[in-house]
């Protein structure tokens, strides 16, 4: 019988104990698991949703996020110009404003409101109906159409609130062309857009060419990179950011507090397993060291009798850390809903995302807690001096 | 013979004989530092027992016995004198040296008998087979044939506790023999026997050495004394005694 099947055989004889341990391990285990998909859950749900978009350059007239600064003038046509460049497949101009938007006869619906020019690809997916085309057309989202009971084909009344736009601006009628999904819509948001110049005209027919951002897709034989350089060379008075590195601000910003807090608490479930570990093999050790002294004197080599508590270890570890996986994965849908209600969330970001590596991890965290585990129970062992036991256990 | 030493051509005597000694203990002895004081627990004892000796150690609580015991076992070294075993100084031998020469040659037998409760009488038999490496084949066959020699072929399966004292104890013998020991090392074997069962026992270990394999045994028992064929007894940590029977 090899080391592991005697730790097998160890275990199953104390049941009680063993499956304690198991799932002590299971529960630290799945809070483990959690905290490592939390760690970069944001980081990589936020690149995925970036991604989707299929655009991965934003230029905006300041370093500030899209919305968040001042307009790009002449958008329309610096978007145009983009286009044209070999390493740009496509690019749009988005202005962001905000807009009461209502039905006749019903109450108003406070809605944010995009407008957008360029190619034809416009950052959405249309559910329903169909895309706007010339004129005074929207697209509303889900949530929107469920509030108002607007459908396709319906005439709105849009009140438009535009930044810097302390007056009251003169409501203006829209058809619903369609309903569609936008990436960045929050669970609970409402979302509105039409083309950039009925913004602009909703928001008073000020700044008819400008635009919050350039949203920019290069071309698929061209790098992100190139493509950068290329724009940033022909408007280099603009900020060209990637994908990638608008991740990184967000890293840098906000989502460092996720890890930060992931980071604490692996370490402190890291050291409850160890420390729960570590209890329940001393006390298994302490009752049986007439039986390890027994063994030594039979001929048993002191590495044997160590390899026994590691396996004893691992079995326990790695049975704990097999159940915290659907554990871990359950608990990481619940958080995830807990934590998706915070406010200006996107319904399509997580905190939680499994990747490989997270796995990977996992794994290699629980093999070094149940080697850390066993060595204060292996010390034992390993130490035992075999004829002082012996004599102390017919003493006992 | 179901017992006897597994004897390797370089342990014979100079003339290819069977050694003449398998442990030659040169006055040794064993201080245990407390702090009240070092005590001594065996002092200046020399022994040689040869194959097929029958000897028994008695003497007070406390006397030495067990400790003499554990250093003929090689699982307590003597913190003076020689001990030769099989002509080898075990003084030189690294731990892991000294463990694999009581996985082979010496066979202990305890008074609780640690029995591996998890394990059957079976499993507990071939453990220590396991760990010398004997085949599979070999386990099965040697493994049934000590529980047939100790009368518990048909509860081999059976758990320890499934089992009486004087059946664990017999247990606990086979699993001693399982890799043909040239000593088998018993400390009060009927301690926690009733006379009956002891009587047992006792009758099973002289079959043991009757087949060959030098025993001793440690007891308070007088009975159990007698039936050996050298009976040393100690006080205070020296041999007081040594008396032979027929």
């Amino acid at each position: 019988m090899n080391a592991m099947g005697f730790a097998w055989r160890s275990l199953v004889r104390q049941p009680a104990r063993a499956s304690l341990g198991v799932l002590g391990v299971a529960a630290v285990g799945a809070l483990l698991f959690d905290m490592l998909l939390l760690s970069q859950g944001l980081v990589i749900s936020m690149r995925g949703l970036l991604e989707r978009t299929g655009f991965d350059l934003r230029v905006t007239a300041t370093d500030a996020l899209p919305g968040q600064g001042p307009l790009i003038p002449d958008a329309i046509t610096r978007a145009d110009a983009i286009a044209h460049l070999p390493s740009v497949r496509s690019a749009i101009a988005l202005r962001f404003a905000n807009a009461v938007v209502q039905k006749e006869g019903r109450r108003g619906q406070y809605t944010s409101f995009q407008g957008v020019a360029g190619t034809n690809t416009h950052p959405w997916t249309m559910l329903r109906g169909r895309d706007i085309a010339n004129g005074p057309e929207i697209v509303i989202n889900e949530n929107t159409s469920r509030r108002t009971q607007l459908q396709p084909g319906d005439r709105v009344v849009v009140r438009a609130s535009c930044s810097d736009n302390k007056q009251a601006l003169p409501p203006m009628t829209f058809t619903v062309s369609g309903v569609a999904e936008f990436p960045f819509d929050t669970p609970n948001g409402a979302t509105v857009a039409t083309s950039i110049d009925m913004l602009a005209a909703a928001c008073g027919g000020n700044e008819l060419d400008a635009a919050d951002v350039i949203m920019v897709a290069s071309r698929e034989n061209a790098s992100t990179d190139a493509a950068a350089v290329d724009v940033a060379q022909l408007l280099p008075e603009l900020n060209v950011l990637s994908n990638a590195e608008a991740v990184s601000r967000f890293e840098r910003g906000g989502f460092t507090y996720f890890r930060q807090i992931s980071t604490v608490l692996t370490t402190v479930t890291l050291s409850f397993a160890v420390l729960l570990i570590t209890v329940l093999l001393t006390v298994s050790v302490n009752q049986r060291l007439g039986e390890i002294a027994a063994l030594r004197a039979l001929g048993f080599s002191r590495w044997r009798v160590v390899a026994d508590v590691l396996c004893e270890s691992v079995l326990i570890v790695g049975g704990g850390g097999l159940l915290s996986l659907p554990l871990g994965a359950l608990l990481a849908a619940g958080l995830d809903r807990i934590l998706k209600r915070i406010p200006g969330i996107p319904a399509e970001v997580h905190f939680f995302v499994f990747e490989p590596s997270a796995l990977r991890v996992h794994l290699l965290l629980l093999v070094a807690t149940a080697i850390i585990a066993a060595l204060y129970p292996i010390r034992i062992v390993a130490r035992l001096p075999i004829a002082a036991t012996l004599r102390d256990e017919v003493i006992g | 013979m179901i017992g006897g030493p597994a004897v390797q051509a370089d342990e014979r005597g100079p003339t290819g004989s069977a050694p003449l000694c398998v442990v030659e203990a040169s006055h040794v002895s064993r201080v245990f530092p407390m702090p009240a004081g070092p005590v001594t627990a065996v002092a200046d004892v020399s022994l040689r027992i040869a194959p097929g000796d029958h000897l028994a150690i008695r003497g007070p609580s406390g006397c030495g016995k067990s400790t003499l015991l554990h250093m003929l076992g090689c699982v307590e070294a003597p913190t003076a004198g020689t001990l030769l075993f099989q002509g080898k100084d075990v003084s030189i031998l690294s731990d892991r040296q000294r463990s694999l020469l009581r996985l082979r040659q010496i066979g202990f037998v305890f008074q609780r008998f640690f029995l591996l409760p998890m394990l059957t009488a079976w499993e507990n038999v071939e453990l220590p087979q396991s760990e010398a490496a004997v085949s599979k084949a070999e386990r099965r066959k040697r493994t049934g044939e000590l529980l047939d020699y100790v009368g518990l072929g048909a509860r081999a399966d059976h758990r320890p506790s499934e089992l009486s004292g004087g059946e664990m104890q017999r247990v606990a013998i086979a699993r001693a023999l399982a890799n043909r020991p040239g000593l088998l090392l018993a400390d009060e074997p009927t301690g926690e026997l009733d006379r009956a069962t002891g009587e047992q026992i006792a009758a099973l270990l002289d079959r043991v050495n009757a087949d060959g394999t030098a025993l001793v045994i440690v007891t308070h028992d007088p009975a159990l004394a007698e039936r050996s064929t050298r009976v040393l007894t100690m006080r205070d940590g020296h041999i007081e005694s040594e008396a032979g029977h027929a």
